[in-house]
C-alpha cells in the first residue's frame, strides 16, 4: 500500500515511537502534565498489561479475549466474502443482473452496520450470531464493490480472446474472470478486513462474555483508562497482524504480480 | 429641551442598569441527571416554575444515558452539581472527587430483578432454580447491586450465574424478544418491561434487604469556591420535591411530559406506583438520616459502606472510599443555618 | 462509463424495467417474510407500518425533537467531524507526500492508530470533553482522518515526476510546488478520499450516538429500542441511510463534475 516502503529507512518508524514514548512519560509521570483521570501514565498501563495477561480482566485473560474476536471476525469475514465475492462477480459480469440486484444494494449500503445492533439483537439474541451478523454487514459492502469493480477492469483484449475462442462459460469464469479481478478481489478483502476489526468493538457491546470489544466495554465501564489503552493496543496489534497474513495470501494466490 | 433630554438619558441608562445587574445577579450553575427518571423530576418541575431564578441561580441542563459517562463528563469540569445513582456515584467519588450531598430518593424497590413472563412464575417459587442461568445486567449501577443483592439472598454466588453486561436499551431489547429470561433493571424501565412485554418483577432491592439510594452529588472544587450555590441548589431541589409530592396530579401530569421527552410512556398507575415506592426526603430528614454521632457513623454512611464493599469485591477498584471523606451534610446544615433558604426549602407550594 | 471489458451497456429500457423489478422485489420479499409470521411480528413490521412509523416521526417529537431535528443535530456533528478531518488530513497527506522525513515519521504511527475504531474512542472523548461537542467530533474525526490522509498521500506521490521535475527545474520552492503542482494533480484522488471519508465519518457518528447523546439519530434509535419499538428503530435506520446516501451522491456529483473539467472519464 506504501509505494515507497523500500526507500524509507526502517530506523525512522522506530524512532518516532521512542521520541512519542519518551514524551508520553515526561507529560504524565516526569511532569504530571496530563493527568492519570485523562490518560493512562506508561507505568499504570503496564500494569494493566500484566493484569490482563496473568490474572485476566472482564473474565478472561488476554489471549483468550483476542482468539474469541478472531474468531468472530473469520466466521463474519468468511461468510461476507462467500456471498459479497460472487456477489460482486455476477453484477460485473452481466449488467442485467447488475441492475436487477442495485437498487436492493443501495438501500442496504448506507446502513452502518451499528444501526443493526437493535435488529440483530431481537432477531438473532445475544449470542454470536447476532455479533457475526454485524460484523457480516461490514464486511460485506467493500467486498461486492471491488469484486465488481474488479471484474470491470479486465482488460478487454482479454475478453475478445476468450471469446473468440470460443471458452465455455465455466472455464471462463475460473481462468479468465476470476484471476482477472484477483488484484481488486484483494484490494476489497483487504478493506473487508478491516471493516471488520473496526465493527467488531462495537459488535461485541451486544452482551459478549469475552473479546477485545467486551475488555473494552468493562474497562470503559470502569473508567479503568489504562485497561482501555491495552485493549486498544491489542486491537491495534492483532489487527496489523491479521492484516499482513491475508498479504502473505495474496501474494501466495496472485504469484504473477511481482510485488 | 437638553435637560429633558438628560433626564430621559439618564433615566434610560438606570434602567439598564438596573436590569443589568438584577440580570447578572442570576449566577449560572451546570446541573447534570438522566432523562425520564424519577428522581430527576424535581430538576424539571423546578426549572417550569422558575424556583431557581427566585435563588438567583441560572440552571444548564446536560443529560447523560447513564451515570458512568455522567461521572466521566465531571472530569472536564462539564457539570458542576447533579444526581444519579449511589454505584456511580462511589466510583465518582472514587474517581473524581465527587461529594455526595445529599439524597434523591430511596429507590430500593425501583432497582429489580425482572423475568420474563414464562419463567417468572417458575422462578418466584424457586428462586433456587436462578443458578446457571444468565442475567443480563448494566455493570456499576444501582441495577447491578439489586441484582447482586437478590442473589446473595437467594443463597447464590456470583459465579452461579452468568453475568452479561450491556446498556439498558439492549436488554430490554433482548428480553422483550425472548432472548433472556432475567434481568437487571431500573424503574420505569421495570414499568415498560411489564407493560410492553409483561414480564414481572421478582426481586427488588427492598426484598433482598439492601438500602439502595440516589444521590444528590457536587464536584468537590466547585462546592469548595461556591457553597452557596450548591446549598441553593439543595434548596430549590427539596422545595420541588415537597410540592411534588403534595400536588400528586400536577405532579403526575408534570412526569407524563418529563419522561415522554425521554423517550418513556408508562401507564398512569406506574407512575402512581413510582411516587408510592420510592420515598424522598425533606430537609429535617435529610439531615435525620446523614447526621454523624460523635465517632460514628450515619445511617447514609452505612448504605455507602456496604455499596462500597459490593464495588470493591466485583474488583471496581481496589479500595472503596471511606464514607466519612466523601459523603457531607454540610450543605444541607447550612441550608439549616439560614433562615430565607430553611423556609424556601421548607415550601410546598 | 467506458464500454467495459464483459458486456455492453444496456438499453435504457430495459434496465429501468431490471432496477425497478429489483426494488418492489426488495419490499416484496420484506412484506412477505413480516406478513409470514417467521419473525414475531413486533420485530420485523411491514413496509407500510414504518413508512406510516417514519411520517409521524417527521410531524410529531419523539425524544425531545422531531426526526428532521434530531437529523440536523447529527448532520451539524458531522459537519464539525469530517471538515477537521478534511481541513488537517489533506494538507497532511499533501506535506508526507513531498517530504520524505514526514512520511517516515507519521506512517508507523498512522499505521498503529488505523485500527482502532471509532468507537473505542468514546471513553476517553466523555473524560476529554464531556458534554460539549468535542466528544462527537473526536470520533467522527478518527474515522474520517485516514481516507483524507491516503488519497491526499497518494495523490501526491503519483504524480507525474515530468510535472514535478519541470517545477524543480523552473525553481519552485516547497510551498509553490505543493500547491501549484500537487495539489491540482492529486484533486481527483483526494476528493476520491473526501467519499470515502464522508462516508465512515457519517457511520462513526451513529456508533458515537449510541452510546452516549442526547439528541441525534443514533440516540433515536437506542430510544425505540428502548420503547420495543422496532418500527422507530427501522425508521432511524432509514434516515440514516438516506443522509448517508445523499451525502455520497453530493459528492459523487462533485467527483464526475471536477474529473470532466479535467477530461477524465469518471
Amino acid at each position: 500500500m506504501r509505494a515507497s516502503k523500500a526507500r524509507r529507512p526502517a530506523w525512522a518508524g522506530v524512532l518516532t515511537f521512542v521520541v512519542l514514548a519518551a514524551a508520553w512519560y515526561a507529560l504524565t509521570t516526569l511532569t504530571h502534565t496530563i493527568s492519570p483521570g485523562r490518560f493512562p501514565a506508561p507505568g499504570e498501563t503496564w500494569d494493566a498489561l500484566r493484569q490482563i495477561t496473568v490474572t485476566g480482566y472482564a473474565d478472561a485473560r488476554l489471549y483468550q479475549h483476542i482468539l474469541h474476536s478472531v474468531k468472530l471476525v473469520l466466521f463474519g469475514f468468511a461468510a461476507a466474502t462467500i456471498v459479497g465475492v460472487p456477489l460482486g462477480l455476477a453484477m460485473g459480469a452481466s449488467r442485467a443482473f447488475e441492475a436487477f440486484i442495485n437498487p436492493s444494494f443501495l438501500l442496504i449500503r448506507p446502513i452502518p452496520p451499528l444501526a443493526w445492533i437493535p435488529l440483530a439483537i431481537v432477531w438473532l439474541g445475544l449470542g454470536d450470531a447476532a455479533k457475526v451478523l454485524i460484523i457480516w454487514f461490514a464486511a460485506f459492502v467493500p467486498a461486492v464493490i471491488n469484486s465488481y469493480s474488479g471484474v470491470r477492469a479486465i482488460e478487454p483484449h482479454l475478453v475478445e480472446a476468450a471469446r473468440t475462442l470460443g471458452v465455455p462459460r465455466a472455464m471462463f469464469v475460473r481462468e479468465v474472470l476470476i484471476p482477472g479481478a484477483m488484484p481488486m478481489i484483494f484490494t476489497g478483502l483487504r478493506l473487508s478486513l478491516q471493516a471488520c476489526w473496526t465493527t467488531l468493538v462495537a459488535g461485541e457491546l451486544i452482551g459478549a462474555i469475552a473479546g477485545l470489544g467486551h475488555v473494552l466495554y468493562q474497562a470503559s465501564l470502569d473508567i479503568f483508562p489504562a485497561m482501555i489503552v491495552v485493549g486498544m493496543a491489542a486491537v491495534a496489534v492483532t489487527g496489523a497482524a491479521m492484516t499482513a497474513l491475508l498479504g502473505a495470501v495474496e501474494r501466495r494466490a496472485m504469484p504473477w504480480r511481482a510485488r | 429641551m437638553k435637560r429633558h433630554f438628560a433626564a430621559l438619558a439618564a433615566g434610560i441608562t438606570l434602567g439598564l442598569a438596573t436590569t443589568a445587574a438584577s440580570a447578572q445577579q442570576l449566577t449560572e450553575i451546570k446541573i447534570s441527571y438522566q432523562p425520564a427518571v424519577y428522581w430527576a423530576l424535581p430538576f424539571y418541575a423546578a426549572a417550569e416554575k422558575g424556583w431557581y431564578a427566585d435563588l438567583g441561580l441560572k440552571p444548564v441542563f446536560s443529560t447523560f444515558p447513564a451515570g458512568v459517562p455522567q461521572i466521566a463528563a465531571s472530569a472536564s469540569k462539564s457539570w458542576d452539581v447533579g444526581a444519579l445513582g449511589s454505584v456511580p456515584a462511589t466510583l465518582g467519588a472514587a474517581r473524581y472527587n465527587l461529594l455526595m450531598i445529599g439524597i434523591s430518593n430511596d429507590e430500593s424497590d425501583g432497582n429489580a430483578i425482572v423475568a420474563t413472563a414464562k419463567t417468572a412464575a417458575g422462578f418466584e417459587k424457586n428462586p433456587g432454580s436462578v443458578k446457571g442461568q444468565t442475567i443480563v445486567l448494566t455493570a456499576n449501577s444501582t441495577g447491578d447491586y439489586a441484582v447482586q443483592s437478590c442473589l446473595a439472598k437467594w443463597g447464590l454466588k456470583k459465579a452461579d450465574v452468568t453475568m452479561k453486561s450491556m446498556g439498558q436499551a439492549e436488554i430490554m431489547s433482548a428480553m422483550s424478544s425472548g432472548n433472556a429470561d432475567l434481568a437487571g433493571l431500573w424503574a420505569p424501565n421495570t414499568y415498560t418491561m411489564e407493560e410492553k412485554a409483561g414480564a414481572k418483577q421478582i426481586c427488588s432491592g427492598k426484598d433482598a434487604g439492601a438500602a439502595v439510594p440516589g444521590a444528590i452529588v457536587a464536584r468537590a472544587d466547585y462546592a469548595k469556591e461556591n457553597p452557596q450555590n450548591v446549598a441553593k441548589f439543595l434548596a430549590v431541589y427539596l422545595r420541588a420535591w415537597n410540592w411534588l409530592n403534595a400536588h400528586q396530579p400536577e405532579a403526575i401530569a408534570m412526569m407524563k411530559k418529563f419522561y415522554e421527552q425521554g423517550g418513556v410512556t408508562i401507564s398512569e398507575a406506574s407512575m402512581k406506583k413510582e411516587f408510592s415506592t420510592r420515598p424522598t426526603y425533606d430537609l429535617a430528614g435529610q439531615l435525620r438520616i446523614m447526621r454523624r454521632p460523635p465517632g460514628g457513623a450515619s445511617e447514609v454512611d452505612g448504605w455507602f459502606t456496604k455499596i462500597g464493599a459490593f464495588m470493591q469485591a466485583n474488583g471496581t477498584f481496589p479500595e472503596a472510599p471511606a464514607a466519612s471523606k466523601f459523603i457531607t451534610d454540610e450543605y444541607m446544615k447550612m441550608i439549616d443555618a439560614d433562615p430565607k433558604l430553611k423556609e424556601f426549602a421548607n415550601r410546598s407550594n | 462509463m467506458s464500454a467495459t471489458a464483459t458486456s455492453n451497456a444496456l438499453p435504457f429500457r430495459r434496465w429501468l424495467v431490471l432496477s425497478v423489478a429489483g426494488f418492489v422485489a426488495f419490499f416484496a420479499i420484506w412484506w412477505l417474510i413480516a406478513a409470514s409470521g417467521l419473525v414475531q411480528r413486533q420485530f420485523l413490521p411491514t413496509p407500510p407500518e414504518v413508512i406510516e412509523k417514519f411520517v409521524t416521526l417527521t410531524q410529531s417529537p419523539f425524544v425531545g425533537y422531531t426526526l428532521q431535528q434530531h437529523l440536523a443535530s447529527s448532520f451539524g456533528r458531522f459537519a464539525a467531524g469530517f471538515g477537521l478531518a478534511v481541513l488537517i488530513g489533506v494538507p497532511l497527506g499533501l506535506l508526507m507526500g513531498w517530504f520524505r522525513w514526514l512520511d517516515a515519521i507519521v506512517t508507523p504511527l498512522f499505521d498503529a492508530l488505523r485500527f482502532v475504531a471509532p468507537i473505542a474512542w468514546v471513553p476517553f472523548a466523555a473524560l476529554w470533553f464531556g458534554t460539549g461537542i468535542g466528544g462527537p467530533v473526536l470520533i467522527i474525526f478518527s474515522g474520517a482522518f485516514p481516507p483524507c490522509v491516503i488519497n491526499a498521500y497518494r495523490g501526491a506521490k503519483f504524480v507525474e515526476p515530468r510535472f514535478v521535475e519541470a517545477a524543480q527545474t523552473l525553481g519552485a520552492s516547497h510551498f509553490r510546488m505543493i500547491t501549484e503542482v500537487l495539489m491540482p494533480a492529486s484533486i481527483p484522488s483526494i476528493v476520491a478520499g473526501l467519499r470515502i471519508s464522508a462516508g465512515l465519518g457519517w457511520q462513526s457518528l451513529v456508533g458515537a450516538e449510541l452510546i452516549v447523546a442526547s439528541s441525534g439519530i443514533g440516540y433515536l434509535l437506542v430510544k425505540g429500542q428502548a420503547n420495543i419499538s422496532t418500527s422507530i428503530v427501522m425508521s432511524g435506520m432509514i434516515a440514516i441511510g438516506l443522509v448517508g446516501f445523499a451525502i455520497d451522491a453530493l459528492l459523487r456529483v462533485l467527483e464526475r463534475r471536477i474529473n470532466a473539467r479535467r477530461g477524465i472519464a469518471g
